[in-house]
């Protein structure tokens, strides 16, 4: 079985399948249809005369092994350890806007907190007339919500400021996830303790080992979040925070907190170190924006891409890519192949819920010559997807946070695909 | 079990002597008989929860629901149920509080006397739920002297919604907070100062911790080793191609510095240190970055708000709206938008930084954290 596992992806590999795409189209479109016969339909096949694995052989399903290159990633040289770092998301690999749970970016400051919800408690005090409890049976006699959101880090495709530096959209921009969270509103909670007319801002603390703490304006507390124990329909996943984690809808991820204990009421931010020495950003006079806490309008083509080539050659081509914005639903996404001199609306396809991932496609036929693509979105509030220099215009290189610029993929002839910028 | 046919009978007997003559309840006696009580319990206007809950206004009052108090999970079930304490109620309880109610935490054997029992009841009716004398009259909510109507006595606690739309207001879900449980868990800490526990350290003591549990990661000086955080240095860099962001160059405030050692470090071994040390570090983080210069200088509670970070006034809140980019929200441009073909600037694969490609060292930077 593992003998037809496929190879991972080498950039050899890739060209050579290209240049085969290229010659099997060469003597023409009508030709092409006349084939041998293939033994995979000539022959019987062992999985069509034997049987397989009985129920039970996996309780809890898992994907195929073929599938097995679709995983998290990590960049080493980032981090100096695992347990304070994060991997991406294989966006490369996936399709519609629901990211697969066991697929979501980590991002963890001192490890995976192991919790068993028996022991976890969700204390509310501060300014509020009644400081209060929770156990999860609490937490889960209040009425629940179900909301598809996308998070995404307020580092993601930090990396890219002084230029193309990763190739592929899993590292340049899978700091990203979107799920189906199901939860209480933090409303109720904050209602049933009570908060005092002076309350303004609200703590929000992990029981990880970093103690994860980030202040949030009580209007936002008030308004969407949600405090979640379960995404995609089942338990949250330990490396998003189980038993519950805080949910922040459009705002960068850090905010998130995950294994939420804690919630304080206050009358003025509180300043920690992930709002102030972090998630604050730098700009080219020395001067440093804070509580920026929206995600901003962006878009990727994620097929083709660095680590999805184009394997087929010449002729019908999907593209696809993914668009979100802080501010609510997408509401267009332009496409180009020549690098921005024309560009195309795309088409919207799947749910278009705000604050969550939309799914685009771009149905062309490729005619093998070069190409540089890009997306663009458009938010319902009429924001656009800037490009990577008119935010460098303005914010200089080292921002880390925020770059939610134009991304050129570059295509050539062989179908091989490159993360580069252009003039 | 709380209803038990033995303690109601002995209540309905005690409240039956109690009509039957004022006089056989005494409240100059009750308060004697308090004495017993008074090592756990209070009363009176200035009364606090200690060991036993604040019993003001307990004679009518639902049980289990004086707030900040731990109750035991019986006495709080038993709340929930529609235990009401009256003088039937207490009667039995204060009687032989264990048989009464099993499994609450109250460590007292019990009255044995019927009139003590009368008596401290009438001392406790004395006072209202606000610590003052109770008005007459409304000296006890407690339901008529049927002893089996206010052994069932209808739930206290409201039921959550279960159908139709959302309703606002309480549930009267989870349970109050305790002061010690608020203590344990709220450690942080404020540019004000709002948050800082008593203590202090010098410089000197702080070296020594540093250099035992924090160099390893941050290097001897703060310099950091590999891509730990770097802690001191950098001034004047925020506009260099390389911004060095440290507790000196950039961070706003010294009370992030307090508040995070104390929560996350040593990396590891986290909330290991006693305020002490974190007072001391937190001074030789201040030495390290040349903002303190003795190293006999003591950082304390009362002098921590005098410190005042050097790039404290660089931050300024989110404006990006009016970035030109987003001000102008017009109609981008759909065709001949650039002049002639794009060229190549800069190559990904040039750098050749991704994972499996090799080549990290060329890494051109930018951090995630």
């Amino acid at each position: 079985m593992t003998s037809n596992a496929r190879p991972g992806a080498s950039r050899r590999a890739v060209l050579k399948g290209g240049l085969m795409g290229a010659a099997a189209l060469a003597g023409g479109a009508a030709a092409s249809r006349a084939a041998a016969s293939e033994s995979v339909i000539t022959e019987i096949q062992d999985w069509n005369r034997y049987p397989g694995d009985g129920v039970d052989a996996r309780p809890y399903g898992t994907p195929s092994p073929f599938e097995a290159h679709v995983v998290r990633k990590n960049v080493p040289w980032l981090t100096s350890d695992t347990i304070s770092s994060i991997n991406f998301t294989p966006l490369h690999e996936l399709d519609g806007i629901i990211t697969p749970s066991g697929l979501c970016f980590e991002r963890h400051h001192s490890g995976v907190a192991e919790i068993d919800p028996a022991s976890h408690r969700l204390m509310i005090h501060g300014l509020v007339e009644k400081p209060l409890v929770f156990t999860m049976a609490d937490l889960k006699r209040f009425p629940r919500e179900n909301r598809v959101y996308f998070l995404e880090c307020a580092a993601n495709t930090g990396m890219e400021w002084r230029g193309a530096q990763l190739n592929g959209c899993q590292f340049t921009h899978g700091m990203l996830h979107c799920l189906m969270y199901t939860g209480v509103r933090l409303k109720h909670l904050l209602d049933e303790a009570g908060v005092k007319a002076e309350g303004k801002w609200l703590l929000a603390e992990g029981a990880d080992a970093s103690g994860m703490s980030r202040s949030i304006p009580l209007d936002k507390a008030m308004d969407d979040c949600l405090v979640a124990f379960g995404m995609n329909g089942e338990a949250l996943r330990p490396e998003q925070g189980y038993p519950i984690r805080l949910v922040v809808p459009g705002w960068e991820g850090n905010m998130w907190v995950k294994w939420l204990r804690r919630l304080e009421i206050g009358d003025q931010p509180w300043q920690h170190r992930e709002e102030t020495s972090k998630y604050t950003d730098l700009m080219a006079n020395g001067k440093a924006r804070r509580f920026t806490f929206e995600m901003d309008v962006k878009s990727v083509i994620t097929n083709p891409s660095p680590q999805a080539p184009i394997l087929h050659g010449r002729g019908p081509l999907v593209l696809s890519g993914l668009a979100w914005s802080g501010k609510g639903r997408i509401s267009r996404v332009d496409v180009t192949t020549d690098g921005g001199r024309n560009w195309t609306t795309a088409r919207l396809d799947g749910p278009s819920l705000p604050k969550a991932l939309h799914r685009f496609y771009h149905e062309f036929d490729w005619d093998g010559s070069e190409l540089f693509l890009q997306s663009r979105a458009i938010d319902e509030h009429g924001f656009v997807q800037p490009t990577k220099d008119q935010l460098r215009s303005v914010r200089g290189a080292n921002s880390i946070y925020h770059n939610n610029g134009i991304q050129t993929w570059h295509v050539n002839s062989d179908g091989v695909i490159e993360n580069v910028e252009i003039s | 079990m709380w209803k038990s046919p033995k303690a109601i009978l002995l209540a309905a007997t005690l409240i039956a002597g109690a009509i039957g003559g004022a006089e056989a309840q005494d409240i100059e006696a009750g308060e004697k008989v308090f004495a017993k009580c008074k090592a756990c319990h209070m009363v009176g206007e200035n009364a606090k929860n200690r060991v036993g809950p604040v019993l003001n206004g307990i004679v009518g009052r639902a049980a289990a629901t004086i707030e900040g108090f731990k109750y035991s999970p019986a006495m709080s079930k038993a709340g929930a149920d529609g235990l009401v304490w009256d003088e039937t109620s207490l009667a039995g309880y204060l009687h032989d509080p264990k048989a009464y109610l099993k499994g609450n935490k109250m460590a007292f054997a019990g009255l044995k006397k019927d009139e003590d029992v009368v008596n401290v009841i009438a001392y406790l009716a004395s006072f209202g739920a606000d610590g003052k004398p109770a008005v007459p009259g409304k000296q006890s909510a407690a339901p008529a002297p049927d002893a089996t109507q206010t052994a069932t006595a209808e739930p206290a606690a409201p039921s959550p919604e279960t159908t139709g739309s959302v309703a606002d207001g309480e549930r009267g879900l989870g349970r109050a907070a305790t002061p010690e449980e608020i203590a344990a868990w709220d450690t942080d800490v404020r540019p004000d100062g709002v948050g800082l526990p008593e203590g202090s350290g010098t410089v000197a003591h702080g070296m020594e911790i540093y250099d035992e549990r924090c160099a390893t990661c941050h290097g001897d000086f703060g310099e950091a080793v590999g891509r730990w955080p770097v802690l001191a240095g950098g001034q004047g860099t925020l506009q260099a191609e390389r911004p060095e962001k440290t507790i000196g160059s950039y961070w706003p405030y010294l009370s992030t510095v307090f508040d995070y050692v104390h929560r996350a470090m040593p990396f590891g071994d986290a909330r290991s240190l006693g305020n002490d040390d974190v007072y001391a570090l937190t001074a030789y983080l201040l030495y390290l970055n040349d903002i303190v210069d003795d190293e006999e200088f003591e950082l304390s509670k009362d002098n921590f708000t005098s410190i005042r970070l050097p790039n404290e006034e660089n931050f300024f809140d989110d404006d990006r709206e009016q970035e030109p980019f987003y001000a102008d929200r017009s109609e981008p441009c759909m065709t001949d938008c650039r002049p002639g073909a794009a060229a190549i600037t800069m190559h990904a694969a040039v750098l050749d930084v991704t994972p499996e490609d090799g080549g990290e060292e060329n890494a051109s930077g930018g951090g995630i954290d």
